[in-house]
């Protein structure tokens, strides 16, 4: 019998390895969107979660809606209308990424172990995975210029954090909420990145973020 | 005897399944395609001829393609298919087998080497360099089964009672593994996005540059060898998918063979829908296969023992 939750797990980490390594902006957009929707899906998986009440149901599907197609769209709106393809010259070189993202891993799995939570059972997978898409997605917004590619490790870093709550709770209908509430933030910080994102490039024909340094009249 | 039979339908069957990937890039480009048995005519055409050798070159360039053959049907002698015990089998085989691998590709380059072409050359330094960071991640694999099976044979790890498979315990590994495992395939057999088997260029070509002075039956031996190793590569993946449980049946083969089509109809699409990368794209696409299989690895060591 397949594990679901580990396929889904494990795909996730695939996901957060190819973000590193993704030299174009539109499949990064396209793997966030595979990610969105793989996290939110977990919850769906979980043993100890009772998942058919109505209100978790609606829950669900505003995640998948947001996480699957609202922001996805808003990034894909953002990238066509600045016209860049690709992410010239980062902080970080790709393959020195996938290496980070190894490093990462490592030190996750070394967390997890060392840590001794208290997991319902079957979770210390999601523990590992969660610090990973976090520090990823840290790293993303660290080690690339662009400001979609920052967003992007933004986003990265929620789904991360959403994880750890998977992890960590029993219950699950306060975690929702407050998540939902996150979510929401998430939502308007990247309509507003896009309304930025478009002012930058006016003001700059550029969206490199470096450019924002150097202030003259 | 079954594991007799088996090898040899799947080496009379080998050259079947590139004509399926030129069936499926012609469906795409939306043109009839050349016949399914093609590479069989192509073989028996090559087969016909003589060969021809230029004066410059030595005895290392006719060994070259007889050695790579014979490379290239070795693995699959230890291979089980489809669930039979496979022919030869010891503790450590697929250590030699891919350094067997490795030996006809050196014979390939060394006769490349050999015609003292300056394409030839250059099409030797890329082959090496990205085989070289491929064994990465096929080690990598390597060391994976081996902390999930504890055995070294290729007949232990897809035959018995513990078999690895995609359904099996540590199921969600096999996952990654399976993805590096095709993009291992994809670079090992040089097909897109690595390198294009139809480009007609030499500055472009990896794989085809290095073969270019070989005429007649020794390439036909060379096309030959590319295609079991091919099969060998798309088997191992199949056998990964689908777990064939012992005992072995004419209904399991069938099944096997079916299954392999995908393989091959999945690497069509690839080449249909994908350009090639940039050669300085191709350490990183190869890299990204390793760090797959070490974060397979990597779980293996702390939660999913």
């Amino acid at each position: 019998m397949i594990n679901i939750l580990e396929v889904i797990l494990v795909l996730i980490l695939l996901t957060v390895l190819l973000s590193l390594g993704s030299t174009r902006l539109m499949a990064l957009v396209r793997i966030m969107v595979l990610q969105g929707v793989l996290v939110s899906l977990i919850p769906l998986f979980l043993k100890s979660h009772e998942i058919l009440t109505f209100g978790s149901v609606v829950f669900y599907l505003a995640m998948v809606i947001i996480k699957g197609i609202l922001i996805p769209a808003l990034l894909y709106r953002a990238v066509k209308h600045v016209s860049i393809q690709r992410e010239i010259e980062p902080f970080v070189g790709y393959h020195a990424s996938i290496v980070a993202g190894l490093a990462v891993l490592l030190a996750a799995v070394f967390m997890a172990n060392s840590l001794k939570l208290t997991l319902p059972e079957g979770r210390e997978l999601i523990l590992v995975c969660a610090v990973t898409t976090m520090a990823s997605g840290f790293f993303l917004m660290l080690a690339r210029k662009k400001a979609i590619t920052q967003v992007i490790g933004y986003l990265m870093l929620e789904n991360g954090i959403y994880l750890i709550g998977n992890a960590l709770t029993q219950h699950h209908h306060n975690l929702y909420i407050v998540e939902f509430g996150v979510l929401l933030d998430l939502l308007v910080a990247v309509m507003v990145m896009g309304i930025i994102l478009n002012n930058i490039n006016h003001a700059f024909d550029d969206v490199d973020t470096t450019l924002l340094g150097q202030l003259k009249d | 005897m079954i594991s007799f039979l088996s090898l040899v339908l799947a080496l009379l069957a080998a050259p079947l399944y590139p004509g399926i990937i030129l069936k499926v890039k012609a469906f795409f480009a939306g043109k009839k395609g050349p016949p399914l048995l093609i590479k069989y005519y192509t073989l028996l055409k090559l087969l016909q001829k003589g060969s021809v050798y230029s004066t410059s070159s030595s005895f290392v360039f006719t060994l070259g393609p007889v050695v790579s053959f014979a490379a290239a049907i070795f693995p699959l002698c230890f291979f089980p298919f489809a669930g039979s015990a496979s022919l030869v089998s010891f503790y450590g085989d697929v250590v030699l087998l891919f350094y067997i691998m490795g030996i006809g590709r050196f014979f390939t380059v060394v006769a490349a080497l050999d015609t003292a072409s300056p394409f030839e050359g250059m099409g030797a330094a890329r082959e090496v360099f990205f085989s070289t960071l491929a064994e990465l991640a096929i080690f990598a694999i390597l060391i994976l089964f081996y902390r999930l099976t504890g055995s070294l044979s290729l007949n232990d790890y897809f035959h018995g009672e513990n078999i690895i498979t995609l359904a099996g315990v540590s199921g969600a590994l096999i996952v990654l593994v399976i993805v590096a495992l095709f993009m291992v395939l994809l670079t090992e057999n040089s097909r897109v996005p690595v390198d294009d088997p139809a480009t007609h260029l030499e500055l472009t070509m990896i794989h085809e540059v290095m073969i270019l002075d070989h005429s007649g039956p020794d390439l036909a031996l060379i096309e030959l060898g590319a295609f079991y190793k091919l099969f060998f590569y798309a088997a191992f993946i199949i056998q990964l998918i689908f777990p064939f449980t012992a005992p072995f049946s004419i209904l399991n083969m069938l099944l096997f063979f079916i299954l392999m089509a995908l393989v091959y109809v999945a690497v069509g699409v690839i080449e249909s829908i994908m350009a090639r990368f940039k050669m300085d794209l191709v350490p990183k696409f190869i890299l990204t296969s390793f760090a797959l299989v070490f974060f397979a690895v990597i779980l293996t060591m702390g939660v999913l023992q």
